[in-house]
């Protein structure tokens, strides 16, 4: 768990087949995929609806078994982030967070730097019912980030957030990422999103899934939402949809 | 980074406002009040205009009634007869969880399990009771598993079916983290299932209460039913009445007294919605 992030993605010709347990249907998601996330680098995936990102997203988190092709990703701790923050809504936001420190074998303790780093430090002992949709994404990305991840993955985190409350976690989530170095995986419709936060963006369209366009953000961070460089950058990822 | 939050103070969640007022909770009860009241003077009217031993009159129960409290006869009794129900219906409860559970998670235990539910929820308690009377005779063993055999499937069932509601989304969290399955068990399962679980709890435990008179009227020589056995061997009307009559009390006071207030602290992270 030392600093350098060590953790690799590799996958290599995935292929993936839903059957659609009514009608019989199939369809094929992926098929012959293969992506490479280098330790330390941040990759969005950017796409339309249905083109297989969460899926993606869901094979690298051990969620979804690939039909075909490998998956190597070791077997990092993982932070996750989904679309909806998933929080035991009958435990306190403390012990939400203090469940996963525990299942990661680490200090409960540290649960309220976690929450400090998120600003919840008054809402350590409420119940997430209580909260706004954007104070339990934010308890969200606590839990994630204070086990200590080797691998972050962030599923559409913000989209269903407000754009206001969208923007500050995402600057926040920067902000967490700056500082300390790790391996991570955002999956996103957000062509803006992706190129503030990532090192790579890479796009997927059609089905089954291929990478129509992939782009390296080389800007320094902290980036700012208002870079021109990175709203031309925006510019193209939109073409490339 | 606050700046943004739309709710304006730390919220400590309000623990007054469920807790209804002294005063107001003894208007609610006044209808139950005027119902007994009423159901008392119609008893006394309906003895009085049939004047016979079988039908005994309100003081005459009260006297029976007060006799067997004073005399500690319905403690002791009352507490050999709790007994016989808890156990049981714990055994049931604990394997009810598990194979409620494992129906819910597999196909395979479901269709494994579906046929003893349904065969278990179509015996009547009475030959529970019957057979084990016949296979255990008077060990504690007897009416432990007439309980447990006759309230497990119907909690089965209802713990089945709450599985079903459990959200998906909240066991992939639970794996991604990799929570220990005794952590899933006690900070996922059992709250996701709590609504499950009480109702599942209120049927048990009514069941296990008519079986389990059942079973003292037929093969033990202590407990409630071995005491309405008695009475009605006896012609002693004002007495089956006296012990029924305690033993709804016990099975109000466990209601309300027991089960409601489990249920409240576990319900007690839910939003007060105040429409």
């Amino acid at each position: 768990m030392s600093a350098p992030a060590a953790t690799r993605v590799l996958l290599d010709g995935v292929g993936k087949t839903f059957v659609d347990a009514r009608s019989g249907a199939r369809q094929r998601v992926l098929a012959d995929f293969s992506l490479a996330v280098e330790p330390g680098e941040l990759v969005a995936v950017v796409g339309a609806s249905g083109t297989g990102k969460t899926t993606l997203l869901h094979i690298v988190a051990g969620l979804v078994q690939p039909d075909a092709g490998t998956v190597d990703v070791g077997s990092p701790r993982l932070g996750v982030v989904f679309q909806q923050p998933r929080l035991l809504d009958w435990l306190p936001v403390r012990q939400n967070v203090t469940l996963a420190l525990e299942a990661a074998g680490l200090d409960p303790a540290a649960a309220d730097d976690a929450l400090a780093a998120v600003g919840l430090t008054d809402y350590a002992g409420s119940y997430p019912t209580v909260l706004s949709g954007g104070q339990r994404q934010r308890v969200a990305v606590a839990r994630a980030f204070a086990v200590e991840p080797d691998l972050v993955l962030l599923d559409e985190p913000f989209s269903a957030l407000d754009e206001l409350t969208a923007r500050k976690l995402r600057l926040l989530l920067q902000e967490l990422w700056m500082q300390r170095q790790r391996t991570g995986l955002l999956v996103t419709h957000n062509p803006l999103e992706a190129a503030l936060l990532a090192d790579r963006v890479i796009v997927l369209a059609g089905r089954p899934a291929r990478i129509a366009a992939s782009y390296r953000v080389e800007a320094e961070r902290p980036r700012s939402p208002e870079d021109p460089n990175l709203f031309d950058l925006h510019s193209r990822i939109v073409a490339a949809l | 980074m606050t700046a943004t939050d739309v709710r304006p103070a730390p919220a400590a969640p309000a623990p007054a406002s469920t807790a209804p007022r002294p005063r107001r909770r003894l208007r609610g009860g006044l209808p139950a009040l005027a119902f007994l009241v009423l159901l008392c003077a119609a008893w006394q009217v309906m003895s009085a205009l049939l004047d016979s031993v079988l039908v005994p009159g309100v003081p005459r129960i009260a006297a029976e009634l007060v006799e067997i409290v004073v005399d500690g006869s319905f403690a002791e009794q009352l507490g050999i007869t709790v007994l016989r129900v808890g156990l049981g219906f714990a055994l049931a409860f604990v394997v009810a969880v598990a194979v409620g559970i494992a129906m819910g998670r597999s196909e395979l235990a479901r269709r494994f399990f579906e046929p003893a539910v349904l065969l278990g929820l179509t015996i009547p308690g009475l030959v529970w009771a019957l057979l084990c009377v016949i296979w255990f005779g008077i060990e504690l063993i007897n009416p432990v598993a007439a309980v447990a055999l006759s309230s497990a499937p119907a909690l089965m069932l209802t713990i089945y079916q709450g599985t079903r509601s459990v959200d998906p989304d909240l066991l992939e969290m639970a794996h991604v983290y990799h929570f220990s399955r005794a952590t899933r068990l006690r900070r996922l399962w059992l709250p996701a299932l709590a609504p499950s679980l009480f109702a599942g709890a209120r049927l048990g435990l009514s069941l296990g209460w008519k079986v389990i008179v059942l079973v003292e009227v037929f093969g033990m020589s202590s407990g409630v039913g071995y005491q309405l056995n008695n009475a009605f061997a006896a012609q002693n009307v004002a007495a089956v009445l006296a012990w029924t009559l305690l033993f709804a009390i016990v099975m109000a006071v466990l209601e309300y007294g027991v089960l409601q207030g489990l249920e409240r602290r576990a319900g007690r992270w839910r939003k007060a919605v105040s429409v």
